[in-house]
């Protein structure tokens, strides 16, 4: 195929760690081994996506309004059915004249969406392109792989040219049989199989046939699937190989579903030699070889990502996914998700829009509730994407909040690096927090209001990957 | 300025506090009868005017969308005009300011003007913290009524070295005045350990740094100053008023150690009566949390900026203080009943300039007592009324 460059890579992988043991422990199960990255009640895929899609643009240096297009591989949209594409076309600053996809159905989505955008490139119906995977699986309860089931996201950008590696050869292959399983309507998913059916005639002949097609490369690093925590060691014995470069994401993170292949092996794209990715699902499975000439910008942050995180419980974790619920009735939000000033605010909200005054400067935000500028009065504005990094003004620690709050909540008055001032909720406890405390705005899922997901920006201490101009570049609203 | 004088002749309140056991059209009743038996003369309700009532929140006791017609009824007074005024926590003062207004261009001689909150017919959850899921879906979300004032709390104790020690104290003076006061709801001294040790609300206020939810309701009757003397010998006149807004978004303050809303309404109300703070011989200003009364008795020029905390530690504004505030305990110790508060405040300040508040009686050497609220989003309301007795 028309090879395909990529400039840069990002990773992000949700607050929570959850302890294997620790669910094992609540089903009266012997312990097992390992432990899984969950979401907080404020994460989903999405905030993954946007997070190392941001983290892998800011590594290319790109302005997001030059990218032409998403390529998002998750098995679980944020809106089964909706605007989730476009969310996060908006959340990362795309143009509203972008294109690209949304791709699902299995865990097998990230290695379609990485080879759409690839082959948008090599049409030429694009220039630059985004490719994201993120999942956060949520499995049945009980079931045998609850304790694996992780979460995260990769992101790379694409283009016909620049950069330091390519994607240099795919193979597929497909089977009309069923692994994971979740019907419509259904919350969480299942496995089907017996386990050893499901080993030796679901997923070792397929995922070894890839493997077997890209071995035929001098592959110096592999990512390879591990559904059960075993498999992978085992696929790797078979292709002739030691532990491969995703054992280490996988003993972190768990099975991060949709971006397991992607993330397994953005971090050995560091270093030169072929990186062979191989991804599994819906009865299928994609190995794609990547040539490294030099380090992949962004690459070496992925450690960073995968050594964050909190330990948590499991009672925390099945409050967060909405299966620990409180009896009572819940506040809800005094503006429906469905009401006229959601339309009216969609892009501000999203994108963190403000108003700079032509007159004097001063950035009014958001946008659509200030027709006249709160220091001078003047009339006339220029919308500008609001700076993602700044210093804490004052702050309080809410400590006694209604559902679906949860205390403590931590709320900042935050005045950004270009001038702007905002108030918003701050990720964690609150404890560290201080006056001039300096913070970068992360995408948060807000509520799950009247069944809708509605997102907007949070602080958080700043910290994460160390990247150039991280939060600080100037952007262009879309 | 050619206005009329406008003179308070009656004014009165029912004790506050959880009232559960009365509606709002009793409560409503209860204030007016009180407000008409001080009348020192007698008053007969038929020279009622017209009445402007100060309700905040209709939705808080479930009869949303309440106009100006329930108090008339609820009072024996079915057809007499009468306004709703809905103007966050400065809407009795506001009330009052209107009132006080209709009396002075001469469209009326004899207006009432009453607060009637019913706060605690709902729960907590789906009374006062359900404003923290309304507003902007995520530029005030969790934004809880202490979340109004605690930011102001953080930055003065950044920028001025205010301690939680001096939060209390302001706490402990007014609940030391309530318990001096027959109508207030809390009336039980407490201590700074007390407050230090209660639980935390909003970080850095704990729960005594915090008004409670009450019911409450007050009047006061207005009259053309030319006819005052019809019912009474000890008059209370109108000497200014004023009032001052700011932007509603917090993160649209400039300043998280003064309330700019308050200085605009106290330059304005010390204009129009001539005087200055150190004219004041008592004040009852807003105090729903502690802080909010430091930041109150430096933007109405009381103490200089940044030493509130220590001028309240130090007890100048106790009973027998330089400058003694919040007399009738204060919204800490007193109540919170939103619409009822300010109308309140005037009747306690109508007690201590006419020598009638007994126990916790202050000095008035100059005649002059302000009284003074600031709320709603943004904190950027405010109100502050001056009387005196000056020139009866």
């Amino acid at each position: 195929m028309t090879p395909v460059r990529i400039l840069s890579a990002g990773a992000a992988t949700p607050a929570l760690r959850l302890a294997g043991a620790d669910v094992d422990a609540a089903w009266g199960r012997l312990a097992g081994r390992g432990r899984a990255a969950v979401c907080a009640p404020d994460e989903d895929v999405l905030t993954l996506a946007v997070e190392a899609a941001t983290r892998a643009l800011d590594a290319a240096g790109l302005d997001p309004v030059s990218i032409d297009g998403v390529w998002w591989g998750t098995s679980r949209p944020p809106f089964a059915e909706g605007p989730s594409h476009a969310v996060l076309a908006a959340a990362v600053g795309l143009s509203s004249r972008s294109g690209g996809a949304l791709l699902s159905g299995s865990t097998h989505a990230g290695m379609e969406a990485l080879l759409a955008a690839a082959d948008a490139v090599a049409a030429g119906s694009a220039q630059v392109t985004l490719v994201v995977a993120s999942d956060a699986m949520r499995p049945g309860l009980g079931t045998a792989f609850e304790s694996r089931a992780g979460a995260g996201a990769a992101a790379v950008v694409l283009a016909a040219e620049g950069g330091t590696a390519s994607l240099s050869a795919r193979v597929t292959r497909t089977r009309p049989l069923l692994d994971r399983y979740r019907a419509d309507g259904e919350a969480t998913t299942r496995d089907l199989y017996d386990p050893r059916l499901f080993r030796e005639e679901v997923f070792l002949p397929a995922v070894r046939e890839v493997g077997e097609q890209l071995a035929a490369l001098d592959v110096r690093e592999w990512s390879l699937p591990d559904p059960d925590g075993r498999l992978g060691a085992v696929l790797a014995r078979q292709l002739g190989g030691g532990a491969p470069v995703s054992a280490a994401v996988f003993a972190a993170l768990g099975d991060t579903g949709a971006a397991a292949a992607l993330l397994g092996g953005l971090g050995a794209l560091d270093a030169a030699g072929i990186v062979a990715l191989v991804g599994f699902g819906g009865g299928r499975a994609t190995g794609v070889a990547v040539t490294v000439d030099a380090p992949v910008a962004g690459a070496s942050t992925v450690a960073h990502a995968l050594a964050g995180g909190r330990a948590t419980t499991y009672p925390e974790v099945l409050r967060a996914r909405g299966e620990l619920v409180a009896s009572g009735e819940i506040v809800p939000m005094g503006v429906p998700p469905g009401s006229a000033s959601f339309v009216r605010g969609a892009e501000e909200m999203l994108g963190l829009l403000g108003a700079r005054c032509a007159d004097c400067g001063t950035i009014n935000t958001p946008p659509s509730i200030h027709p006249a500028c709160i220091a001078c009065g003047a009339t006339k504005f220029e919308v500008v994407s609001l700076a993602r990094r700044g210093v804490v003004h004052t702050f309080v620690v809410n400590q006694t909040m209604p559902a679906p709050f949860v205390a403590p909540l931590p709320i900042a008055v935050i005045d950004l690096v270009d001038g702007a001032r905002v108030m918003l909720q701050v990720i964690g406890d609150g404890d560290d927090l201080r006056i001039g405390s300096e913070v970068e705005l992360v995408l948060r899922r807000y509520a799950y209001e009247r069944g809708v997901p509605v997102y907007g920006f949070k602080a958080r201490a700043a910290g994460g990957p160390p990247a150039e101009g991280r939060g600080d570049r100037e952007r262009s609203a879309p | 300025m050619g206005w009329n004088r406008v003179a308070v002749v009656g004014a009165g309140l029912i004790k506050f506090g959880e009232l559960f056991e009365q509606s709002y059209e009793q409560m409503s009743a209860g204030a007016f009868h009180a407000s008409v038996a001080s009348v020192d003369r007698g008053f007969e309700p038929s020279q009622v005017e017209a009445a402007f009532v100060a309700t905040q929140r209709g939705t808080l006791w479930g009869q949303e969308g309440i106009g100006g017609n329930t108090v008339p009824s609820a009072i024996g007074l079915a057809g007499i005009p009468c306004t709703r005024i809905e103007n966050a926590c400065p809407s009795g003062s506001d009330a009052f300011r209107v009132g006080a207004m209709a009396v002075a261009s001469g469209v009326h001689d004899v207006v009432l003007v009453i607060g009637v909150e019913k706060m605690r017919d709902k729960s907590t959850e789906e009374g006062l913290l359900s404003r923290a899921a309304a507003g902007h879906p995520i530029f005030t979300r969790g934004e809880t009524a202490p979340v109004l004032f605690a930011p102001f709390a953080t930055r003065h104790m950044h920028e001025f070295g205010t301690t939680r020690e001096m939060l209390a104290s302001v706490a402990v003076k007014n609940h030391h005045n309530g318990a001096l006061d027959p109508f207030a709801h809390f009336q039980n001294e407490i201590t700074v350990d007390d407050v230090l040790r209660s639980p935390p609300v909003c970080r850095p206020l704990h729960l005594l740094d915090c008004c409670p939810q009450t019911d409450g309701a007050a009047a006061v009757i207005l009259v053309n100053a030319g006819r005052a003397h019809e019912f009474t010998d000890r008059p209370v006149y109108v000497a200014g008023f004023g009032m001052g807004t700011d932007h509603p978004y917090l993160h649209e303050k400039q300043s998280f150690v003064s309330l700019k809303a308050t200085t605009l309404a106290a330059e304005r109300a010390y204009a129009m009566a001539g005087v200055g703070p150190s004219d004041i011989d008592l004040a009852e200003v807003h105090d729903c949390f502690t802080i909010t009364e430091i930041l109150d008795i430096e933007d109405l020029g009381f103490v200089d900026k940044g030493k509130g905390g220590i001028a309240s530690l130090e007890g100048e504004t106790s009973l027998t203080g330089r400058i003694p505030v919040n007399t009738s305990g204060g919204l800490l110790a007193k109540g919170h009943p939103i619409g009822a508060t300010g109308v309140a405040q005037i009747t306690e300040c109508w007690w201590q300039l006419r020598g009638d508040a007994g126990e916790r009686q202050v000095a008035t050497r100059r005649g002059y007592a302000l009284q003074h609220n600031v709320g709603g989003r943004g904190s950027g309301v405010s109100v502050v009324n001056i009387l005196t007795t000056n020139g009866r």
